[in-house]
């Protein structure tokens, strides 16, 4: 088994080549599934690390998408040893950028790392209509809708986005969380979110005390 | 008539006083709504008015009326549908409500950084504008001329119509011309290998993976981003626009190493030229306003976000500071709050002049502003924004022998010829040619890289 310690240092550390060695030196020992998840929570732990250096300004965007590359790499190379063991999940977030609006740098990095805090994340993408919104809700039944945007003219589609889910009745089922450069604290009442968060880690945090 | 004439004449005064280190008599007010919000503004189509701008005429008469500002309040844009329609742009596209925007895409593989290097400006014609133009399929030469050819009559067709109207509510009004110096518009080297070329998350691969490719590509980039930038004419009210992109995103030291060092040079060149720039600190540049006050003296910044007194303590005596109030308050708060923000706002930022009053960035809906709130606004800072010392000097004088230009590479491709280059393979060609043919060449090479920002 390699050192899971060392591990989740070197993730923290967005260490690339010394992950990558320790992972594919550890699949090199034909490992099983249960071992392989202990992997993959020992990275999960880095990017705890690396959330918590960005909240404290020692780490930046540029940095969280690194990480976010890290993680993925990693996953893949654990895929084949993956298959078969059971993951848990502890909820599941339904994310997209809202209608009107292309830009999703901002949710691809808070999709990489709701999942690597072990979230289900059903990404709708970009240019996301209400009805799609209130479609997957219905066919998922998650715990959590992320809104994204970057655009002003995000608030009004998420506003949109929220009044629909409040039509089609599914407003008391989930939580709302918007995300990106516009939200605000008066943004996020008149929109009628339950949180709003500027910061991917930050985000997260917020959603994983949803679920607890 | 001439009351329209005497308004444009003190517009005119309170901006060049700003750029000739004088305090002003009251601070310009530079507000306007952008082609989108101007078209809600008058309840037209949004992709009716893209394709013809002049259907917003009655509406850019009806804001002139209704709203105050120091410039011509609305009707530009940069991007329009008659040059990245015909070129199937993926860098600028339309989303479903007609906005256009600019999506993460990549234009240059990380494994093409050598060929970047060599030859940077046949890399980017060759590879990068290929890739994000679809229509300029290099296997098939014929329609990708008409493509471009189109392109480019479409590019020469917005910016004429744009500007006729511009002009016509400029003089109808009296506002100050920002257009009437000239100007320019790049990005920082950094910036530029970013943004169309290796993209937000490729960039921040590279940073980390292969630093010293990145920096070599900023000195391959430097000479073609500087001279995108060069204005036509030199004037102490003319600037180079750069908006700054990533910086925000990147831990200093990368910023320092990677991004800082060819960015201060060009805009210490252009400075060498007697040059402004005109820079928009996307984000908040609080932890880098350090660096900032290195720069010429008289950079006019545009900031978005940040903490007003911390900018003009540290920037406010050297630097043109402009921006800052929240376009997202025009909706979210009243408009006695948004009033009583503006003059907290001129409270901390006017005093001592080199400030002009902006929001921190462009309403780009008409949706995102209650225009009562902003004209609320603007009122406020025309009125409460009055100066008792006006004619006095505001703070340290730029002159341009403070700067040199460092070396730097010289833009060398088989793709821009100097008019020497040309005579030379050209010679019969006489000399009366060349204000239009190298002026073609120039046009040719700023509508080329224009598609890259």
């Amino acid at each position: 088994m390699l050192d899971l310690q060392a591990l989740t240092q070197a993730v923290g550390d967005l260490d690339e080549p010394t992950v990558l060695e320790l992972v594919k030196n550890f699949m090199a020992t034909h490992p099983g599934g249960e071992e392989a998840q202990q992997v993959v929570t020992a990275c999960q732990k880095g990017m705890g690390i690396v959330g918590n250096l960005f909240e404290k300004n020692e780490y930046f965007v540029g940095d969280l998408i690194f990480a976010g590359e890290i993680l993925t790499q990693t996953i893949d190379l654990l895929r084949p040893a993956l298959a078969g063991a059971a993951s848990q999940k502890v909820g599941t977030i339904i994310i997209g950028t809202v209608q009107g609006d292309l830009h999703d740098i901002g949710k691809n990095i808070f999709a990489g790392m709701a999942e690597a805090a072990s979230f289900e994340v059903v990404d709708l993408g970009i240019d996301v209509k209400p009805e799609a919104f209130v479609e997957k809700i219905k066919e998922v039944k998650p715990q959590i809708v992320g809104l994204s945007g970057v655009l002003t003219l995000s608030l009004d589609s998420m506003r949109n986005i929220v009044n629909e889910l409040t039509n089609a009745g599914l407003r008391e089922r989930v939580k709302v969380i918007i995300g990106g450069n516009p939200v605000s604290e008066a943004a996020c009442q008149q929109i009628g979110a339950d949180a709003f968060t500027t910061n991917a880690a930050e985000g997260v945090k917020i959603c994983q005390r949803w679920v607890k | 008539m001439a009351d329209v004439k005497a308004l444009q004449a003190e517009r005119t005064q309170i901006f060049h006083d700003v750029h000739d280190n004088k305090i002003p008599k009251r601070v310009p007010v530079n507000l306007s709504l952008p082609l989108e919000p101007l078209a809600g503004y008058g309840g037209i189509d949004l992709v009716e008015a893209q394709w013809d701008v002049s259907k917003c005429e009655p509406a850019l008469d009806k804001l002139c009326r209704n709203f105050y500002s120091d410039i011509c309040p609305g009707g530009t844009s940069l991007r329009y549908p008659g040059y990245y329609t015909p070129l199937e742009s993926q860098s600028f596209v339309m989303g479903s409500n007609g906005t256009f925007q600019h999506p993460e895409v990549v234009g240059m593989l990380p494994e093409e950084y050598d060929d970047l290097i060599e030859n940077p400006y046949n890399c980017l014609l060759e590879k990068v504008i290929p890739r994000q133009y679809k229509a300029l399929k290099l296997d098939d030469p014929i329609n990708m001329m008409l493509s471009f050819t189109k392109a480019v009559l479409g590019y020469n067709a917005h910016m004429a119509e744009q500007g006729v109207l511009v002009s016509k509510y400029t003089e109808k009004y009296g506002y100050y011309s920002t257009s009437r110096y000239g100007g320019g518009f790049t990005e920082a080297p950094f910036d530029f290998l970013a943004d169309q070329l290796r993209s937000f998350k490729g960039i921040s691969m590279d940073v980390r993976r292969m630093p010293e490719k990145v920096a070599e590509a900023c000195e391959a980039l430097y000479p073609i981003t500087l001279k995108k930038g060069m204005p036509k004419v030199v004037s102490n009210y003319a600037s180079v626009f750069i908006p700054l992109h990533m910086p925000t995103f990147m831990r200093e030291k990368d910023f320092a190493k990677l991004w800082w060092p060819s960015f201060k040079r060009m805009v210490e060149e252009y400075a060498s030229l007697g040059i402004h720039s005109r820079i928009f600190c996307e984000d908040n540049w609080d932890r880098y306003l350090d660096y900032l006050y290195e720069l010429p003296t008289d950079t006019i910044m545009m900031f978005e976000y940040g903490t007003p007194k911390l900018i003009k303590e540290k920037l406010g005596k050297k630097h043109i500071i402009t921006g800052l109030f929240p376009v997202t308050m025009l909706k979210t708060h009243s408009k006695q709050e948004c009033v009583d923000y503006t003059k907290q706002l001129l409270d901390i930022l006017a005093p001592g002049g080199k400030f002009i009053f902006s929001l921190d960035k462009n309403p780009i809906s008409i949706g995102d502003v209650n225009m009562d709130t902003f004209n609320a606004v603007a009122e406020t800072v025309r009125d409460y924004g009055v100066y008792g010392n006006a004619g006095e000097t505001a703070g340290l004088q730029f002159n341009k022998e403070d700067y040199r230009p460092s070396p730097s590479r010289k833009l060398e491709s088989k793709y821009y010829n100097t008019w020497e280059q040309y005579k030379e393979s050209h010679p019969g060609v006489s000399d009366f040619g060349e204000a239009k043919l190298q002026g073609f060449e120039d046009s040719l090479f700023q509508f080329l890289m224009f598609l890259l920002l």
